[in-house]
């Protein structure tokens, strides 16, 4: 408590006057992008989200990265085959879970609804009262909130007062009563953006903001420019974020970066996936279905890569491999890979020949390297199963 | 009887408040004194907060002037800070100072009374003049966060006095608020329904 009191006095004393000579203190600047149709149908598209999440990726690393939370003890256990199995199978559940988007949809307009207007209470008071229905468990858009306006008007809440009424009674673990400083003034926003603390500001946001307000809108097509400009889109794969950012990307139809961004590390499938989508949110007349499903037959989905990857701990060094298998792993693709990159770098390809692409030479140039490296792995790939035999398979 | 006594008390009080306004006095002399002398010298060199001090240079324990925060971020880049500390922190080398074999469960309450060091083992932040408690003072604040928990070190483990400590507190919540420091968020649980309505996504 005394913590607090020194921290808001401190602010209120010395940190405005440094702000006011250090920092501008101009609020944040607004995005030029905006969605202009409610997101909301689109977003929650059952193939739009099964997109989007594959886009996003499940690298265990990155999900269940070292926290620093108050207690981080870890626990030993003895455990057979099959409740390891078990428990591999509640890791990726919990990745999951750990991976949801942050919802979007369309910002809400704050309108007034009187309720009674009883002039006969004209001045009864000399501030207003606000009566909040403080029911345990009802959810937060449910709960009632009325004003007593001192002139006698009974209405609903606006937005913003519910918001606080919520955060005082039910308060969010995270969430500042006031505006932090890091959204509040341009150049500390300005100064997080530049050193790429982009997964830090988002996170922030989600706690601080509701997906339905304005600044949310704001402040995340903020970052999302930013970060179509400084081209770090790997900060945000395999977070809760990078679902939302691709969606962004395809509705404002900038997708060209990340495009470029996945085909230089390698992700086709991903590429493919983002091409479909922005046909998809723009009604593209061009047929997409049928590659996504040869692809998806290929290729397996991000929870199934991750748990093979946790049953690879599993298996010991001296037991035998196939050949097959270690020539998989040596060159780090298999036969399928192959088969699925030629599908999608032809879909990939289309599509950069089309109109809808902006850079074209620059996605020329990073197809055409990723088909010489290709072609050298497969040649590779073909003369090791030549050398082992096992070109009949 | 009373009336006599205040007027007694005031005398003895207006004392005591001229003589330590004349050493006030006397004391921003020396300042003024020694910054001419800082000047003059390299700023990097009159950095080094524990070297033997000089015969024109001022009280070592002297402690009113103020650093700006900007001197102590260069500072703790400079070779000077490089010198004394190496590569560990600040507080690492430090050790209390006490009788018996446990120390006392809480630190001094502040090493600096009256614009002077007023012990002869000032707590870590206190015995270098250079090293500014402020919220863009990140290099010297994340000296000071657990890379476990996240939180502030106890003056238990960093000697710091209480009142460094407060500042120290106060400092680090403040970084956090504007973005300087960056720390994990708590995970925000989404009650999906509430937003799109009934159809589950």
């Amino acid at each position: 408590m005394s913590l607090l009191r020194h921290v808001r006095r401190l602010n209120a004393v010395q940190g405005l006057q440094h702000c006011r000579r250090e920092v501008s203190s101009a609020p944040a600047k607004s995005a030029t992008l905006k969605y202009d149709q409610d997101p909301q149908p689109l977003f929650t598209d059952a193939e739009t989200q099964r997109l989007l999440q594959s886009m996003t990726q499940l690298q265990l690393d990155k999900v269940f990265r070292k926290k620093t939370v108050k207690d981080n003890r870890s626990e030993t256990k003895f455990m057979t085959n099959e409740q390891l199995e078990q428990e591999f199978l509640m890791t990726i559940e919990k990745a999951k879970h750990l991976l949801k988007m942050p919802p979007i949809v369309k910002i809400k307009q704050d309108t007034e609804r009187p309720i009674a207007k009883d002039p006969a209470l004209k001045d009864f008071a000399t501030t207003k009262y606000v009566f909040t229905d403080i029911t345990f468990g009802l959810p937060h858009s449910e709960r009632k909130v009325v004003v007593r306006e001192t002139d006698g008007t009974l209405a609903y809440a606006s937005l913003d007062t519910i918001k606080r009424m919520n955060q005082l009674y039910f308060p969010l673990e995270g969430r500042k009563s006031y505006t932090p400083r890091m959204f509040a003034y341009e150049e500390l926003l300005h100064k997080c953006l530049e050193e790429h603390k982009y997964e830090f500001v988002l996170d922030r946001l989600t706690v601080q903001y509701e997906p339905y307000e304005t600044e949310f809108h704001n402040l995340s097509a903020r970052v999302f420019e930013h970060l179509n400009e400084s081209k770090q889109f790997d900060l945000l794969r395999s977070t809760r974020h990078f679902g939302p950012m691709a969606f962004f990307y395809a509705w404002h139809r900038c997708i060209d970066d990340l495009l470029y961004d996945m085909i230089r590390r390698d992700y086709l499938h991903n590429a493919v996936e983002l091409i479909a989508l922005t046909y998809k949110i723009h009604k593209i007349p061009v047929e997409y279905t049928e590659t996504l499903a040869k692809l998806q037959a290929l290729h397996p989905t991000p929870d199934e890569s991750a748990l093979s990857e946790l049953r690879g701990f599993l298996r010991r060094p001296e037991e035998k491999q196939g050949i097959e298998q270690e020539i998989h792993t040596a060159i780090g693709k298999t036969e399928q890979d192959f088969a699925a990159d030629d599908i999608s770098l032809k879909f990939i390809e289309e599509y950069i020949a089309s109109e809808h692409s902006l850079k074209k030479v620059q996605l020329e140039l990073a197809v055409q390297t990723l088909k010489e490296i290709n072609l050298e792995k497969l040649q590779l790939f073909q003369g090791l199963k030549k050398a082992h035999g096992v070109q009949a398979l | 009887m009373l009336p006599i006594a205040r007027g007694i008390y005031n005398g003895l009080a207006s004392i005591t408040r001229s003589s330590r306004g004349a050493a006030l006095h006397t004391a921003s002399v020396f300042r003024s004194k020694a910054e001419t002398a800082a000047a003059s010298e390299n700023e990097a060199e009159a950095a080094d907060g524990e070297e033997e001090p000089k015969s024109s240079a001022p009280d070592p324990k002297d402690r009113t002037q103020v650093i700006p925060v900007e001197t102590s971020m260069r500072y703790l880049k400079s070779a000077a800070y490089k010198k004394t500390y190496g590569e560990d922190y600040v507080w690492t080398q430090y050790r209390r100072n006490h009788k018996g074999m446990y120390a006392p469960r809480k630190t001094r309450k502040t090493c600096i009374r009256q614009g002077k060091i007023s012990t002869g083992n000032p707590c870590p932040i206190c015995r270098d003049e250079y090293l500014v408690l402020d919220y863009r003072n990140t290099e010297l604040l994340e000296q000071f966060i657990s890379p476990h928990s996240g939180d502030v070190l106890s003056y238990s483990q960093t000697g710091l006095c209480q009142k460094s400590h407060l500042r120290l507190r106060v400092a680090v919540e403040q970084a956090r608020d504007s973005g300087l420091i960056t720390y994990d968020v708590p995970f925000r649980e989404y009650d999906y329904n509430e937003y799109y309505g009934q159809q589950k996504s």
